[in-house]
């Protein structure tokens, strides 16, 4: 059984790094973004099985993004976890109306983003 | 030439009871504008004299005219009875001449019959006729003319003739001498007759004539005194008409004018002003309208500045709110994302993800992500109070588990109340139903409390309570910290306060907590107060509507 693709969309180096860490000694296959347009591109071409997806990414934010992905067929299936910088209340609504499956508020603990991740993709 | 409208009909509808102009309404339209009348009524609209004055001389001018009328109707009438009396007399001298003229056929008959009868009697008759014509010619001489007063002298003298004879004849009868006496009246009586009643005849004549006369004086006056009579009536009526007319109109014209302006005043047109040719009243009444007018243009401009400056000034604000709110937005961001790099990488450090941590190693690392964690407090606080300030705080409405909100609060907190050896324990009321409101935010003061009474305690514990009083939820945190003066607790919930500043050099924080947990608790119609006893601990409770009214959601 081939790795679980998972696609990050997130445009600080610091926080790629994190999940990069995170998921190292676990089976999965984690793919890059780093702007909302390359996001959707790469769910396009790779058809991950996950996305998690930051809010505030330049050319296209992660709202777009998310909202683009569920309107593509193909793709609009794929869970998608949205970070969201809980900047102002409601943010978690937008991202739930835009189409995320989860969403998480930075700043989040890794434990929770590596349960969130099990939970959608199941134990691998 | 609008100073000078007249503004009758088809006038403004500001001129509510002009509205349909009738026919007195159009005829004054057409006297005034197309006659000297509305020269006339300017003009006295002009005089420099009180409405007052102009209206007593009006009416006692028309009083006046009454008061002659009635003089010359006396006057009249008293002309008229002289004529009537006139008419009279000349009436009785024609009946008197007329007696004269019978008393002297009747003389003449008698003597006649003196010849045939020949008695006493008969004589006596021809006496007492002489007697008729005298006194009635004494009448017809009193106050005769002087050529009529001749006439009648000579009817004297020549009677006095005839009577002679008479008697010559009366002495023959009665001496029987008959043929004596009818020769005697035949040549001299009868001529002498003849001749005192031609005489007569003349002055009945002369009577008639002057009766005749006064008649045609009498009708003459009578017209006369008529058609003065009628004229002056006339002259009177058209007279008052006018004096009406132009004294009413020279008060209706400025009082239309000042109607049709206050008229445009009241729908907000303050560019107009009242014209008048009134210098009386009505000329200072105008002249305050106008005054008022200009003063009110003046106050609506001013007000229109002020509002377009307050205008603009709004429009500067929500851009600066605008912008603010932009930059809370981004600097939320900027500061999360390090924040988050930092935390998730402490945490996976500790997690042993990157190998194994010595002892030595993990303490310092821990002490990292304690002040990692304190930062972000700090950063949220300081972020809601922001959007307190710039008024953007919005309540995320859902429905929430008291109980959740609890254990929340007590997990989050669980590790450093482990690390001061604290008691910490909760104590919620178990059949507390699902609460509608914003759960984050209460958790968030809930939190907020319980880490200020972990922070203040050395010994002891910290109890969270949490029960339903009617429709409010209570939640309760009760400390054995340090406790509160009695005079700071009115303060404590203002921004920056804590209760002494050696305080935050001991305890440390910025005394943002208790000002932002209050603000929440306000928001959702909530209230917050604090029990406390220095040296024995505090107790803070804030009660909030199990379910809030969405009304309060925005604020």
């Amino acid at each position: 059984m081939s790795q679980k693709k998972i696609l990050l969309v997130e445009d600080n180096e610091f926080n790629r790094k994190i999940v990069h860490d995170l998921l190292a000694r676990h089976p999965y296959d984690l793919m890059e973004a780093h702007d909302g347009e390359t996001g959707v591109e790469a769910a396009r071409r790779e058809k991950p099985n996950l996305i998690i997806m930051d809010v505030q990414l330049p050319k296209m934010s992660g709202l777009d993004a998310t909202r683009q992905i569920r309107a593509e067929p193909e793709i609009a299936k794929i869970p998608i976890i949205v970070v969201t910088s809980f900047a102002l209340s409601g943010d978690d609504k937008k991202a739930m109306d835009a189409g995320a499956s989860a969403y998480l508020a930075k700043p989040y603990s890794p434990r929770q983003l590596l349960e969130a991740i099990k939970k959608w993709l199941g134990d691998a | 030439m609008p100073l000078h409208e007249v503004g009758l009909a088809g006038d403004h509808a500001a001129s509510a009871p002009a509205a349909a102009p009738g026919l007195s309404e159009r005829a004054a339209h057409v006297l005034l504008t197309y006659t000297p009348l509305g020269t006339l009524v300017r003009a006295v609209a002009r005089l420099r004299l009180s409405v007052h004055f102009k209206l007593l001389a009006a009416f006692l001018l028309v009083a006046l005219l009454v008061a002659a009328m009635g003089a010359m109707s006396l006057e009249t009438i008293s002309t008229m009875s002289k004529q009537s009396e006139a008419m009279h007399h000349a009436h009785q001298r024609v009946t008197s001449a007329r007696q004269a003229q019978h008393a002297l056929a009747m003389q003449m008959n008698y003597t006649a019959m003196a010849l045939i009868l020949r008695d006493e009697a008969t004589i006596g008759s021809i006496l007492r006729e002489n007697n008729r014509l005298n006194s009635a010619l004494a009448q017809v001489d009193d106050s005769a003319p002087p050529e009529e007063r001749d006439v009648i002298q000579r009817i004297r003298t020549a009677q006095g003739e005839v009577m002679a004879t008479v008697a010559d004849v009366a002495n023959f009868v009665r001496d029987g001498k008959i043929e004596e006496a009818m020769q005697l009246q035949l040549r001299t009586g009868y001529p002498l007759f003849q001749q005192v009643e031609g005489l007569v005849e003349q002055v009945v004549r002369i009577e008639e004539e002057g009766m005749a006369r006064q008649r045609e004086a009498t009708i003459r006056a009578n017209r006369r005194a008529f058609y003065f009579m009628g004229g002056f009536v006339l002259a009177s009526f058209l007279l008052a008409l006018l004096l009406g007319f132009v004294i009413s109109w020279s008060f209706i014209l400025p009082v239309r004018r000042a109607e049709r302006v206050l008229g445009r005043i009241a729908k907000g047109d303050f560019s107009t002003t009242v014209t008048v040719d009134n210098r009386d009243e009505f000329g200072a009444l105008a002249a305050r309208m106008n005054n008022m007018s200009a003063e009110l243009r003046r106050l609506y401009e001013e007000e229109r500045e002020a509002a377009r400056q307050l205008e603009a000034l709004n429009s500067q604000l929500a851009r600066a709110s605008q912008a603010k709110s932009e930059f809370l937005a981004n600097m939320s961001h900027e500061l999360r994302t390090p924040m988050n790099a930092i935390l998730g990488f402490t945490e996976m450090i500790l997690d042993d993800i990157y190998g194994e941590v010595s002892p030595e190693v993990r303490g310092p690392i821990q002490d990292v992500r304690t002040c990692g964690q304190q930062l972000l407090r700090l950063i949220n606080d300081v972020l809601d109070l922001s959007k307190i300030e710039a008024g953007r705080m919005e309540l995320s409405l859902t429905d929430y588990s008291v109980q959740e909100v609890v254990e929340t609060a007590r997990t989050s907190l669980r590790s450093l109340a482990e690390e001061k050896g604290l008691k910490f324990t909760a104590n919620v009321q178990p059949d507390i139903p699902l609460a509608f409101g914003d759960g984050k935010r209460i958790t968030q003061c809930l939190t907020n409390l319980v880490g200020n009474a972990l922070k203040f305690t050395k010994q002891g514990g910290v109890e969270i309570g949490a029960r339903l009083e009617g429709d409010m939820v209570v939640y309760s945190v009760t400390d054995t910290g340090i406790g509160i003066p009695g005079d700071q607790l009115d303060h404590i919930f203002g921004e920056f306060r804590q209760v002494d500043s050696s305080i935050s050099r001991e305890f440390g924080g910025t005394g943002l907590g208790l000002s932002i947990t209050k603000t929440f608790v306000e928001l959702h119609g909530g209230r917050i107060w604090v029990e406390s006893e220095p040296g024995r601990g505090s107790t803070f409770r804030f009660a909030i509507p199990l379910r809030i009214a969405q009304a309060t959601e925005v604020v």
